[in-house]
């Protein structure tokens, strides 16, 4: 019995020792210089968020962060390659609904895992869509695109910018809350998809606000809704599809930093504090109200619930659409 | 706003002095860029993008243009002189510049280029200042069953594109429409011969295979090669550059059509300077009284695609800067860049900016200038590479390569898939399968496919499509009138020997 205890002494002191390591570490970090991968090319939104969180997070810290664009497969690529990369909070990943909830629903054979591999740090930002039309066809109200969808099934077209795509989910989703089914024409990137809506060569799409805002304003597209849950400040006056009348409808697209999984708690911890102030400061919030977004800031033990619920969420949408690859 | 009043904004924005530096900057990397071979426009704007975000945008969208069509003149330059091309889209300048440099015209060649691309250039920024907005509104009316049709057209012109053994240069681009298959479905998202390996669901990288078959298998062959350099240079004078009487009438029809082909092209979104270079190439050949000329240094053959790659460049700033949507991928970098500078690009952007859209458009002339004082002395230069011993050439182009494809998307496996192309390449040289038409598969038959299928998608499955909507409706006629000029002879030829025959 005694020997027993003893053991269990040992084994004790043992474990203390193995989590002692990556602790005594952790208190040190970061020691080296910080990369956030952006598993697309550079230019985009998600390039910009990052090296503008990797600016600001880099004087506080005490590291240059270094911002490394490894595109590719809808970020996928990119994303597999932080979740294969050791755990110690010096490679993360500027991750978005793409790359870290709809690919785990869509997809059987992502050799990683959006739920399992990752920690998330912080879910930093979200962003609704908008359902447009063109702005001489003659649907004025998300009702008119029930109404006439359900009387042409298989008829009202939608573009995307991909299969997997936050703009094809946003869609799918509006086909089953309003028991509509619409024909998916999706394209190589959202400006070719842009441009076919533009010549009318397809009825409507799921945009990203700050850019078809700027068609709005310039009186060739036409906003139906929005697909948050507030009206959004960059599109006045546009009802949101709760407000439109599918009262269950919500569809976000976001982003966040991420580190692979097993990252000491503490690294997460203070990655998460040098982005949240970096989220609060002036410079950032100006960024965030220029390009629609939404300030989320969220913490790890939170991200990591979000990112739960929105795989759920959109494995419901893929099963019911059947689109499971 | 009247153009006269657009031109006076765009001179006191471009002709201030920083502005002018950065252009001069711009054009410069990008010639430098585009003789390199392996690293493009595309890697390197991506590359020089970061360095923007702390100057005015003006000046920063200004020296990333630059280094896009200052690429482009120095594309040509490695692929007349070493059989390299400098970029993807200068690939096909390699079937008639090399064998004038074998010719010893190496000079000649360099010199051309530059002007087809001064005079390609200058004509489509033409375009761009007086047309944009219509040019671009009458390009929303191509949708899918249109750039069906204008695909096919080209597949169809450039189907006698080379030389030697019709059925190999037939399974060459069988060969490259499967390679185009690679990738994923856009329809469905599934991926297609990806064997588990998530960096082949965006398919092969166009630079890799291009520099691959080009570039790694030229360089594989040349292996075992006495030690030595490649030509004798002596000194270049003026006179060698400057095209005789007969040179001059050679190349001015051909440049002009191909700056019409690259200025369509261009202007339509999502094809590129690669397509536009590829479909003049076709074009000349198919409508020349010589094309047994073509391959063996016909002045044509270089003078046509690089007008093209030029005219396509700026052309695809009309869709960008006059409705937001960008004509290439490279301008998609730009557009990019616009929005990191808070500049949203829509329809609006050339009342909402006019300072930098005429300042953009002004800085073409001057970056277009620059580049040709900047070319014309450099050509003396250029052609002394040729006196690098290749022991030490070949290496260091292989550097360049590998740098260039994987800074594209920072991965190693880029590398295998160009090396492993080197050897498919070196292969295919060995046992007299021309690599040209591969290329012509793999970038036209993916297109095609996303294309036709669309339609179909949009048509709910009428293959009418094609026909009933007009302007798809003219190209599909030109295609099968092409056909039929090239069936019908040879079909009247065996039915007049039938009869021959039967009458005996």
């Amino acid at each position: 019995m005694r020997n027993l205890i003893k053991g269990f002494g040992l084994g004790a002191l043992a474990l203390a020792a193995t989590f002692a390591g990556p602790a005594a570490q952790a208190q040190g970090y970061p020691e080296k210089p910080i990369t956030i991968v952006v598993p697309f090319p550079p230019g985009g939104s998600t390039d910009l968020l990052a090296r503008k969180i990797g600016e600001a997070i880099s004087g506080p810290l005490g590291q240059p962060v270094v911002v490394e664009n490894r595109g590719g497969a809808g970020g996928t690529v990119g994303a597999n390659y932080v979740a294969q990369s050791d755990p110690d909070g010096y490679t993360l990943l500027m991750g978005v609904t793409g790359s870290n909830a709809i690919s785990a629903a869509l997809r059987d054979d992502l050799p990683y895992s959006p739920t399992e591999d990752f920690d998330p740090v912080s879910i930093v930002i979200s962003s609704p869509l908008v359902l447009v039309v063109n702005s001489e066809s003659p649907y004025t109200s998300v009702e008119d695109v029930i109404a006439y969808a359900k009387e042409n099934p298989e008829t009202f077209t939608h573009g995307t910018p991909g299969v997997g795509t936050s703009m094809h989910m946003a869609a799918e989703l509006f086909g089953l809350e309003s028991g509509t089914k619409l024909v998916h024409v999706p394209y190589k990137g959202s400006a070719a998809a842009l441009q076919d809506l533009l010549g009318g060569q397809i009825d409507s799409m799921f945009g990203d606000i700050l850019v078809t805002s700027e068609y709005v304003k310039a009186g060739r597209l036409r906003p139906l809704a929005v697909t948050g849950t507030k009206e959004h400040y960059l599109l006045e006056g546009v009802p949101t599809m709760a407000e439109a009348g599918l009262t269950n409808y919500a569809a976000f697209s976001w982003q966040g930093i991420f580190a692979p999984a097993g990252t000491p708690p503490e690294v997460l911890d203070k990655l998460y504090g040098a982005i949240s102030d970096a989220v609060a400061s002036d410079d950032l919030q100006a960024l965030f109200k220029e390009r629609g977004f939404l300030v989320e800031g969220m913490p790890p033990a939170e991200s990591k619930t979000f990112i739960a619920s929105e795989v759920e969420k959109w494995t419901k949408v893929v099963d019911a659409a059947g689109l499971k690859n | 706003m009247d153009l006269w009043h657009g031109i006076q904004i765009g001179l006191q924005t471009a002709l201030s002095w920083h502005t002018l530096m950065f252009c001069f900057i711009g054009v410069t990397v990008g010639t430098f860029v585009g003789v390199l071979p392996g690293i493009g426009a595309l890697a390197a704007i991506s590359l020089a993008l970061p360095l923007t975000y702390y100057i005015d945008p003006t000046d920063a969208l200004i020296m990333l243009a630059g280094i896009f069509y200052g690429a482009q003149y120095g594309g040509s330059t490695a692929s007349i002189l070493l059989n390299l091309p400098g970029t993807a889209t200068a690939a096909i300048t390699c079937l008639d510049g090399y064998p004038l440099a074998q010719q010893g015209k190496a000079p000649l060649a360099l010199f051309v280029t530059a002007v087809n691309s001064f005079v390609g250039s200058s004509l489509a920024i033409v375009l761009v200042m007086g047309f944009a907005p219509v040019i671009a509104e009458f390009a929303l009316e191509f949708g899918s069953a249109e750039y069906f049709a204008v695909i096919l057209l080209g597949l169809v012109a450039a189907s006698t594109m080379t030389l030697g053994s019709p059925f190999k240069a037939l399974a060459m681009v069988v060969f490259g429409l499967a390679l185009g298959q690679v990738g994923t479905d856009i329809n469905t998202g599934q991926f297609r011969y990806t064997f588990g390996i998530l960096e082949l669901a965006d398919g092969f990288s166009l630079v890799a295979v291009a520099m691959g078959l080009f570039g790694v298998a030229e360089i594989i062959a040349n292996i075992g090669q006495p030690q030595g350099v490649l030509h004798k240079v002596g000194k270049i004078r003026f006179a060698d550059m400057w095209p005789n009487r007969s040179e001059w009438k050679q190349i001015w029809w051909p440049t002009l059509r191909g700056t019409g082909i690259g200025s369509f092209i261009g202007a339509l979104p999502g094809t590129g300077p690669g397509i536009a270079s590829l479909m003049a190439y076709a074009v000349e050949k198919r409508i020349s009284k010589t094309p047994e000329r073509f391959g063996n240094g016909a002045l044509e053959g270089i003078s046509s695609p690089e007008a093209a790659n030029n005219a396509s460049v700026q052309a695809a700033f009309i869709p960008t800067l006059s409705l937001g949507i960008p004509g290439d991928a490279v301008v998609a970098v730009l557009l990019g860049a616009m929005i990191l500078h808070g500049i949203t690009p829509g329809p609006n952007l050339i009342n909402d900016q006019p300072q930098m859209f005429w300042g953009l458009i002004i800085s073409f002339w001057v970056g277009n200038l620059m580049l040709l004082v900047l070319n014309i002395p450099l050509i003396g230069l250029w052609v002394k590479l040729l006196t690098i011993p290749y022991h030490l050439l070949y290496p260091g182009v292989l550097i360049f390569i590998c740098l260039g494809v994987y800074s594209a998307d920072n991965n190693v496996f880029d590398i295998f898939v160009v090396l492993g192309f080197g050897i498919i390449g070196y292969v295919m040289r060995r046992t007299g399968f021309p690599a040209t038409p591969v290329l012509l598969g793999f970038i036209l038959g993916p297109l095609l496919e996303e294309h036709f299928r669309r339609a179909m998608l949009l048509s709910k499955g009428n293959i009418l499509i094609f026909f009933e909507r007009p302007i798809s409706a003219v190209f599909m006629v030109i295609s099968l009138i092409f056909l039929a000029s090239v069936f019908l002879p040879g079909l009247r030829a065996r039915l007049s020997r039938g009869r021959a025959s039967t009458a005996d």
